[in-house]
């Protein structure tokens, strides 16, 4: 029974053997001190500096594709088919994203994420409460379910949801892809909850159970504040997978809900793929998303996984 | 933890804190009762039809249950399409595997500007799907591609690889693999910090050295998070979708439509909803029973408290 | 921009409405359409666009706002079928892309518009539906004989040469039939770093010619016998003949090419020879972003063994039936193929109109006088043919898609090598006769 997990500690971790062997075998620390001869002192520079240096080049490499879209997002669109580096950058690819439906579907977007991340909360914060304290018969299986439900093919829905959208009049609005988006979010915010409210000890609930508070009296006095970190951080990966969505709202979205994502379909135009337009769209649909995924690094991976990484 | 509550059975206050969960728990399981097992069963009785949109009355009728399924089997291009998904799959998971591997070893490490780099490598995977097709797709069209032009200045011109039947596959996994290494990188690189530093310390002692390191000790301790990792990624990769609709839409000819591409076809295409009613079947048969698979491995430790 | 948008609506205001009688009415007080948001969507082609620069105009006189949506050929037709085919009320004017007309109109999914033509408040007098060619109304009329569809473009598939120069050079002419072709590509192909030939990756358009110019068909007898016959060897042949013109004098990525690829590479003389309609072949005139103009020459697609026979295709704008704002859309249709908006296109350079006023005027015939090629005399002769053969009603069949993308997939396989025609053909054959008898038909 474990309610004092490690859940918080960041993914940083000792290295498995940072340098040759020293004399006396330190596996903990980086040498702090340099070499005495300065002859040997630019080869121990290198040989320090070896992994950062590697892992700089690994990532400008890796980069480039990322970068390459962004730079053509300032460039000039008659440079497109040209070949120079240098450019006087121009802001003319994003102002004429200005006519047209983009800024439309961008603050659909907006408005899509944030009500499927409120309505997730609202409805999987208490069940991953429930399913933290509560052990019941069937909790295996629930487990299972929920974990399909996070893994399963998009297009196994839309077609059912096509339909009833159609009959329900909820196709192409907000609030019908808000719906579907709960096929996938509310199974993060169970199972990233779950992580957080094991880590809030249980004595301070039942101290306020003692004091006379009811299960969610406590919860929301004592056990929902603890774990607010964690809450902002399931918040925010909500609104990632959201936010990122393209099947769903291809197929469910017309011209009223339309959102980014598959706004920028609409520049793969027959008379000419407008690259610029295309990589000016591009760069602001990732923007939002770069900038949280900074903020919440850390709990990527467990979102990922649907908790599935111990740490 | 549950002590509190088995050791009063039956009593008052603890039949009322077992109601408040319920009620905590019920909202949830309505919500994804009503959006996840009622569609998945429309899907199924769908399955069952041969509903087509060109004629929806009509076609709405059960006399012949099994009929989608009969096709599937007699449908070569849905059969092909089964492999096409396997070798895609399982080609950019073992890249995925690899690089994230390396990489994690390589920037295990403490200090700020490795903190920094490895935060910076998160961008591809949570870039949005359609951006990255359509970062790839301005890489792999000669025209405006910097690396085609790049390669054509220096004298080894080479051509589209979205078009070209033998390398579109292998481009789209390229783009995969680009877009999902940094999840694997991460999930080794959480587990690279569970690894007990005793055996570490005792071996290098010993003059080990650092390839024997990671073959004897480090590897053992992280293969089972490199399987969690593969299937999990191995089950997200049926859903690949917006790679294919941009760089090649199912092409050349139909080496790159996998089997969750054919489904949108049939059934986006020309509203043959029985039938890709009964590939979406199939294909969700193979997440459930993968899923399954990774719930067997224990990772679900959710349970073991 | 939104200052251009302002003058012109008031300009519009005042000249237009005078010239458009069935709004005068509406002049006085609050204007028809107040308040009503019509969706428009068709895909991103010539008129479209001339037609996105004068909605100010349109939405000045009605009031109406306008949600002009076109995205590209494929998404366009995807995104309409599955809107249609739940009668949904998304759209409120769709185009009626050439391949989908009979199963559009065929399965309920359209408004007849007989009734808003012949209402004298909804349409004025001089607006005239019998201008518009018999050969362009025919596609968008159903079984019923009701008309589904006001057509915008009638083009014929042409064969244009951008460096014709550079067969001038070989002492060869224009090529007439297949063998001539062939003999010109050989002999002009990757001088001066030109490819031979490309044509735009739908081939269920832009192979079919050659299908028929081998003596093949689509189907044993449309619209009657709708048995495919791809896999017949006059099929075969005409499919390794057309394969091999991509695979041997194509330029890289030959399978993968949009129409405007094709366009782009043709006015930037990377690619000689293409088969196109007027719609794409117009721009090549456009002397600002055309560096082939004066090497051009256009001329009919070959002539085999069968014969010549030259693809037509015609679009139009149409209603869906589950539309809630029928009439506002209904004055949309009206406004935009009125003789009005038409001329000011055709004076615009647009190279396909469907009026007969329009192909018939002085400023048209001059306009497509490219180079000294006459476009539109060359198109006429192709409308001209196809309505006297009929070998074009494989197209008013209601499962053409399906058959059209078994060819699309068909030639690719060939072109990249995958399969050999024989293969590939009686792949597609096998697959059409599935997909022809899950679509309900009884072979």
């Amino acid at each position: 029974m474990t309610s004092a997990n490690p859940t918080f500690s960041p993914p940083i971790s000792t290295p498995i053997s940072t340098h040759l062997p020293l004399p006396a075998p330190r596996p903990r620390a980086e040498p702090a001190s340099e070499p005495p001869l300065s002859g040997t002192r630019r080869a121990g520079w290198l040989r320090r500096h070896a992994r950062g240096l590697a892992a700089v080049a690994l990532l400008l490499v890796v980069m480039f594709p990322f970068l390459w879209l962004v730079q053509l997002a300032f460039k000039p669109g008659a440079d497109i088919f040209e070949d120079s580096l240098l450019f006087v950058p121009t802001l003319e690819g994003f102002r004429s994203l200005l006519q047209g439906n983009f800024l439309k579907s961008f603050w659909n977007s907006l408005a899509v994420s944030t009500l499927s991340t409120g309505l997730s909360l609202l409805i999987g914060v208490p069940a991953a409460y429930a399913l933290t304290r509560w052990q019941f018969k069937w909790r295996r299986h629930v487990a299972l379910w929920i974990l399909v439900t996070r893994m399963a093919p998009p297009i196994a829905f839309t077609i059912p949801f096509f339909l009833a959208y159609r009959w329900l009049g909820l196709q192409d609005t907000i609030l019908g892809l808000a719906i579907v988006y709960l096929t996938f979010n509310l199974a993060i915010v169970i199972w990233l909850m779950q992580t957080f409210f094991e880590a809030v000890p249980t004595a301070l609930e039942e101290a306020a159970y003692i004091d006379g508070c009811g299960v969610w009296q406590a919860f929301w006095r004592i056990t929902l504040p603890l774990a607010a970190p964690g809450l902002a951080a399931t918040a925010v990966l909500c609104f990632i997978f959201a936010w990122n969505d393209f099947f769903y709202a291809l197929i469910l979205t017309r011209t009223n809900a339309i959102t980014a994502p598959v706004a920028i379909v609409n520049f793969l135009q027959y008379e000419g793929w407008e690259w610029t337009k295309i990589a000016a769209s591009g760069t602001l649909v990732m923007f939002p998303v770069v900038i949280f995924t900074v903020l919440v690094r850390t709990y990527l991976v467990r979102g990922l996984t649907a908790g599935g990484v111990k740490d | 933890m549950s002590t509190t509550l088995i050791l009063h059975p039956g009593t008052g206050w603890e039949a009322a804190r077992r109601r408040a969960f319920l009620w905590g728990l019920l909202p949830s399981l309505a919500v994804l009762l009503a959006i996840t097992l009622v569609p998945a069963a429309a899907l199924l009785v769908a399955s069952f039809t041969p509903l087509s949109l060109t004629d929806a009355a009509g076609t709405f009728r059960f006399d012949d249950p099994l009929v989608n399924y009969r096709h599937l089997l007699e449908d070569e291009r849905f059969l092909r399409s089964i492999a096409t998904q396997l070798k895609l799959s399982v080609s950019s998971v073992a890249l995925q595997l690899a690089v994230g591997l390396a990489l994690a070893l390589l920037l295990n490490g403490r200090s700020r500007l490795l903190a920094a780099t490895r935060t910076a490598f998160l961008v591809p995977m949570v870039l949005p799907p359609i951006v990255v097709a359509l970062i790839w797709k301005i890489l792999y069209t000669p025209d405006v591609s910097p690396v085609h032009r790049a390669l054509e200045a220096v004298g080894l011109p080479v051509r589209s690889l979205i078009a070209n039947p033998d390398t579109a596959l292998w481009a789209i996994s390229l783009a995969d693999t680009w877009q999902w290494f940094p999840f694997t990188m991460l999930m080794v690189l959480a587990a690279l910090q569970m690894v007990p530093d005793e055996p570490l310390e005792a071996a290098s002692l010993d003059g080990a050295n650092r390839w024997q390191l990671f073959r004897y000790i480090v590897f053992p301790h992280i293969r089972p998070v490199l399987v969690v990792c593969g299937l999990f990624r191995l089950i997200d990769s049926f859903k690949a979708f917006p790679l294919i609709y941009v760089l090649t839409d199912g092409g050349p000819g139909s080496v790159t439509e996998v089997t969750n591409y054919y489904g949108f076809i049939q059934a986006f295409n020309f509203s043959y909803w029985g039938y890709a009613s009964a590939i979406a079947m199939v294909i969700l048969a193979g997440v459930f029973a993968l899923s399954w698979l990774v719930g067997r491995l224990g990772w679900n430790d959710h349970d073991k408290r | 921009m939104t200052q251009r948008r302002h003058l012109l609506q008031a300009a519009s205001a005042l000249g237009a409405s005078a010239l458009l009688p069935g709004f005068a009415h509406a002049q006085s007080g609050a204007k028809k359409f107040q308040g009503v948001t019509l969706n428009v969507s068709t895909f991103s082609a010539a008129y479209p666009k001339l037609l996105q620069q004068y909605l100010p105009e349109f939405e000045a006189l009605t009031g109406a706002k306008v949600n002009y949506d076109a995205p590209s050929f494929p998404v366009y037709n995807q995104r309409a079928d599955l809107e249609l085919s739940t009668k949904g009320s998304a759209y409120d004017v769709v185009n009626v892309t050439f391949i989908y007309s009979s199963r559009w109109i065929n399965s309920g999914w359209l408004t007849p518009l007989d009734d808003f033509i012949k209402n004298p408040n909804l349409t004025p007098a001089d607006w005239d539906v019998n201008d518009f060619l018999p050969g362009a109304r025919a596609p968008e009329t159903g079984r019923d004989g009701k008309l589904y569809g006001i057509p915008w473009t009638a083009e014929a598939l042409l064969s244009a040469s951008s460096r014709f120069d550079l067969v001038q050079q070989a002492g060869l002419a224009y090529p007439d039939t297949t063998d001539d072709l062939v003999k010109v590509l050989r002999a002009v192909n990757k001088k001066e770093r030109v490819a031979g030939f490309v044509s735009d990756s739908h081939y269920g358009w832009t192979f079919v010619p050659y299908l028929h110019a081998f003596g093949g068909d689509v189907f044993r007898k449309a619209p009657d016998d709708l048995y495919p016959t791809l896999d017949t060897p006059e099929a075969i042949a005409a499919a390794e003949y057309y394969a091999s013109l991509l695979r041997e004098f194509g330029p890289d990525g030959a399978i993968t090419y949009t129409p405007d690829q094709v366009t782009q590479a043709l006015k930037l003389g990377r690619v000689n020879f293409t088969d196109a309609g007027q719609l794409h072949l117009a721009q090549l005139g456009d002397a600002a972003t055309s560096k082939t103009l004066k090497t051009l020459k256009f001329g009919q697609v070959p002539k085999g063994p069968a014969g010549r026979f030259p693809g037509t295709a015609v679009h139009g704008l149409g209603i869906p039936v589950g539309s809630k704002n029928k009439e506002a859309a209904w004055a949309f249709i009206q406004w935009a193929l009125s003789k009005q908006t038409t001329r000011k296109a055709v004076l615009a350079g647009y190279g396909s109109p469907a009026r007969r006023s329009d192909i018939d005027s002085q400023e048209f015939r001059a306009k497509q006088v490219i180079n000294g090629n006459d476009l539109a005399q060359l198109a006429l002769d192709s409308i001209e043919q196809a309505s006297r053969t009929g070998h074009m009603k494989y197209r008013t069949v209601s499962v053409y898609p399906q058959v059209d993308q078994q060819l699309n997939k068909a030639i690719a396989l060939i072109a990249s090598g995958q399969a050999s025609a024989r293969q590939a053909l009686q792949q597609a054959q096998a697959q059409s006769i599935t997909e022809l008898k899950r679509a309900g038909q009884n072979l």
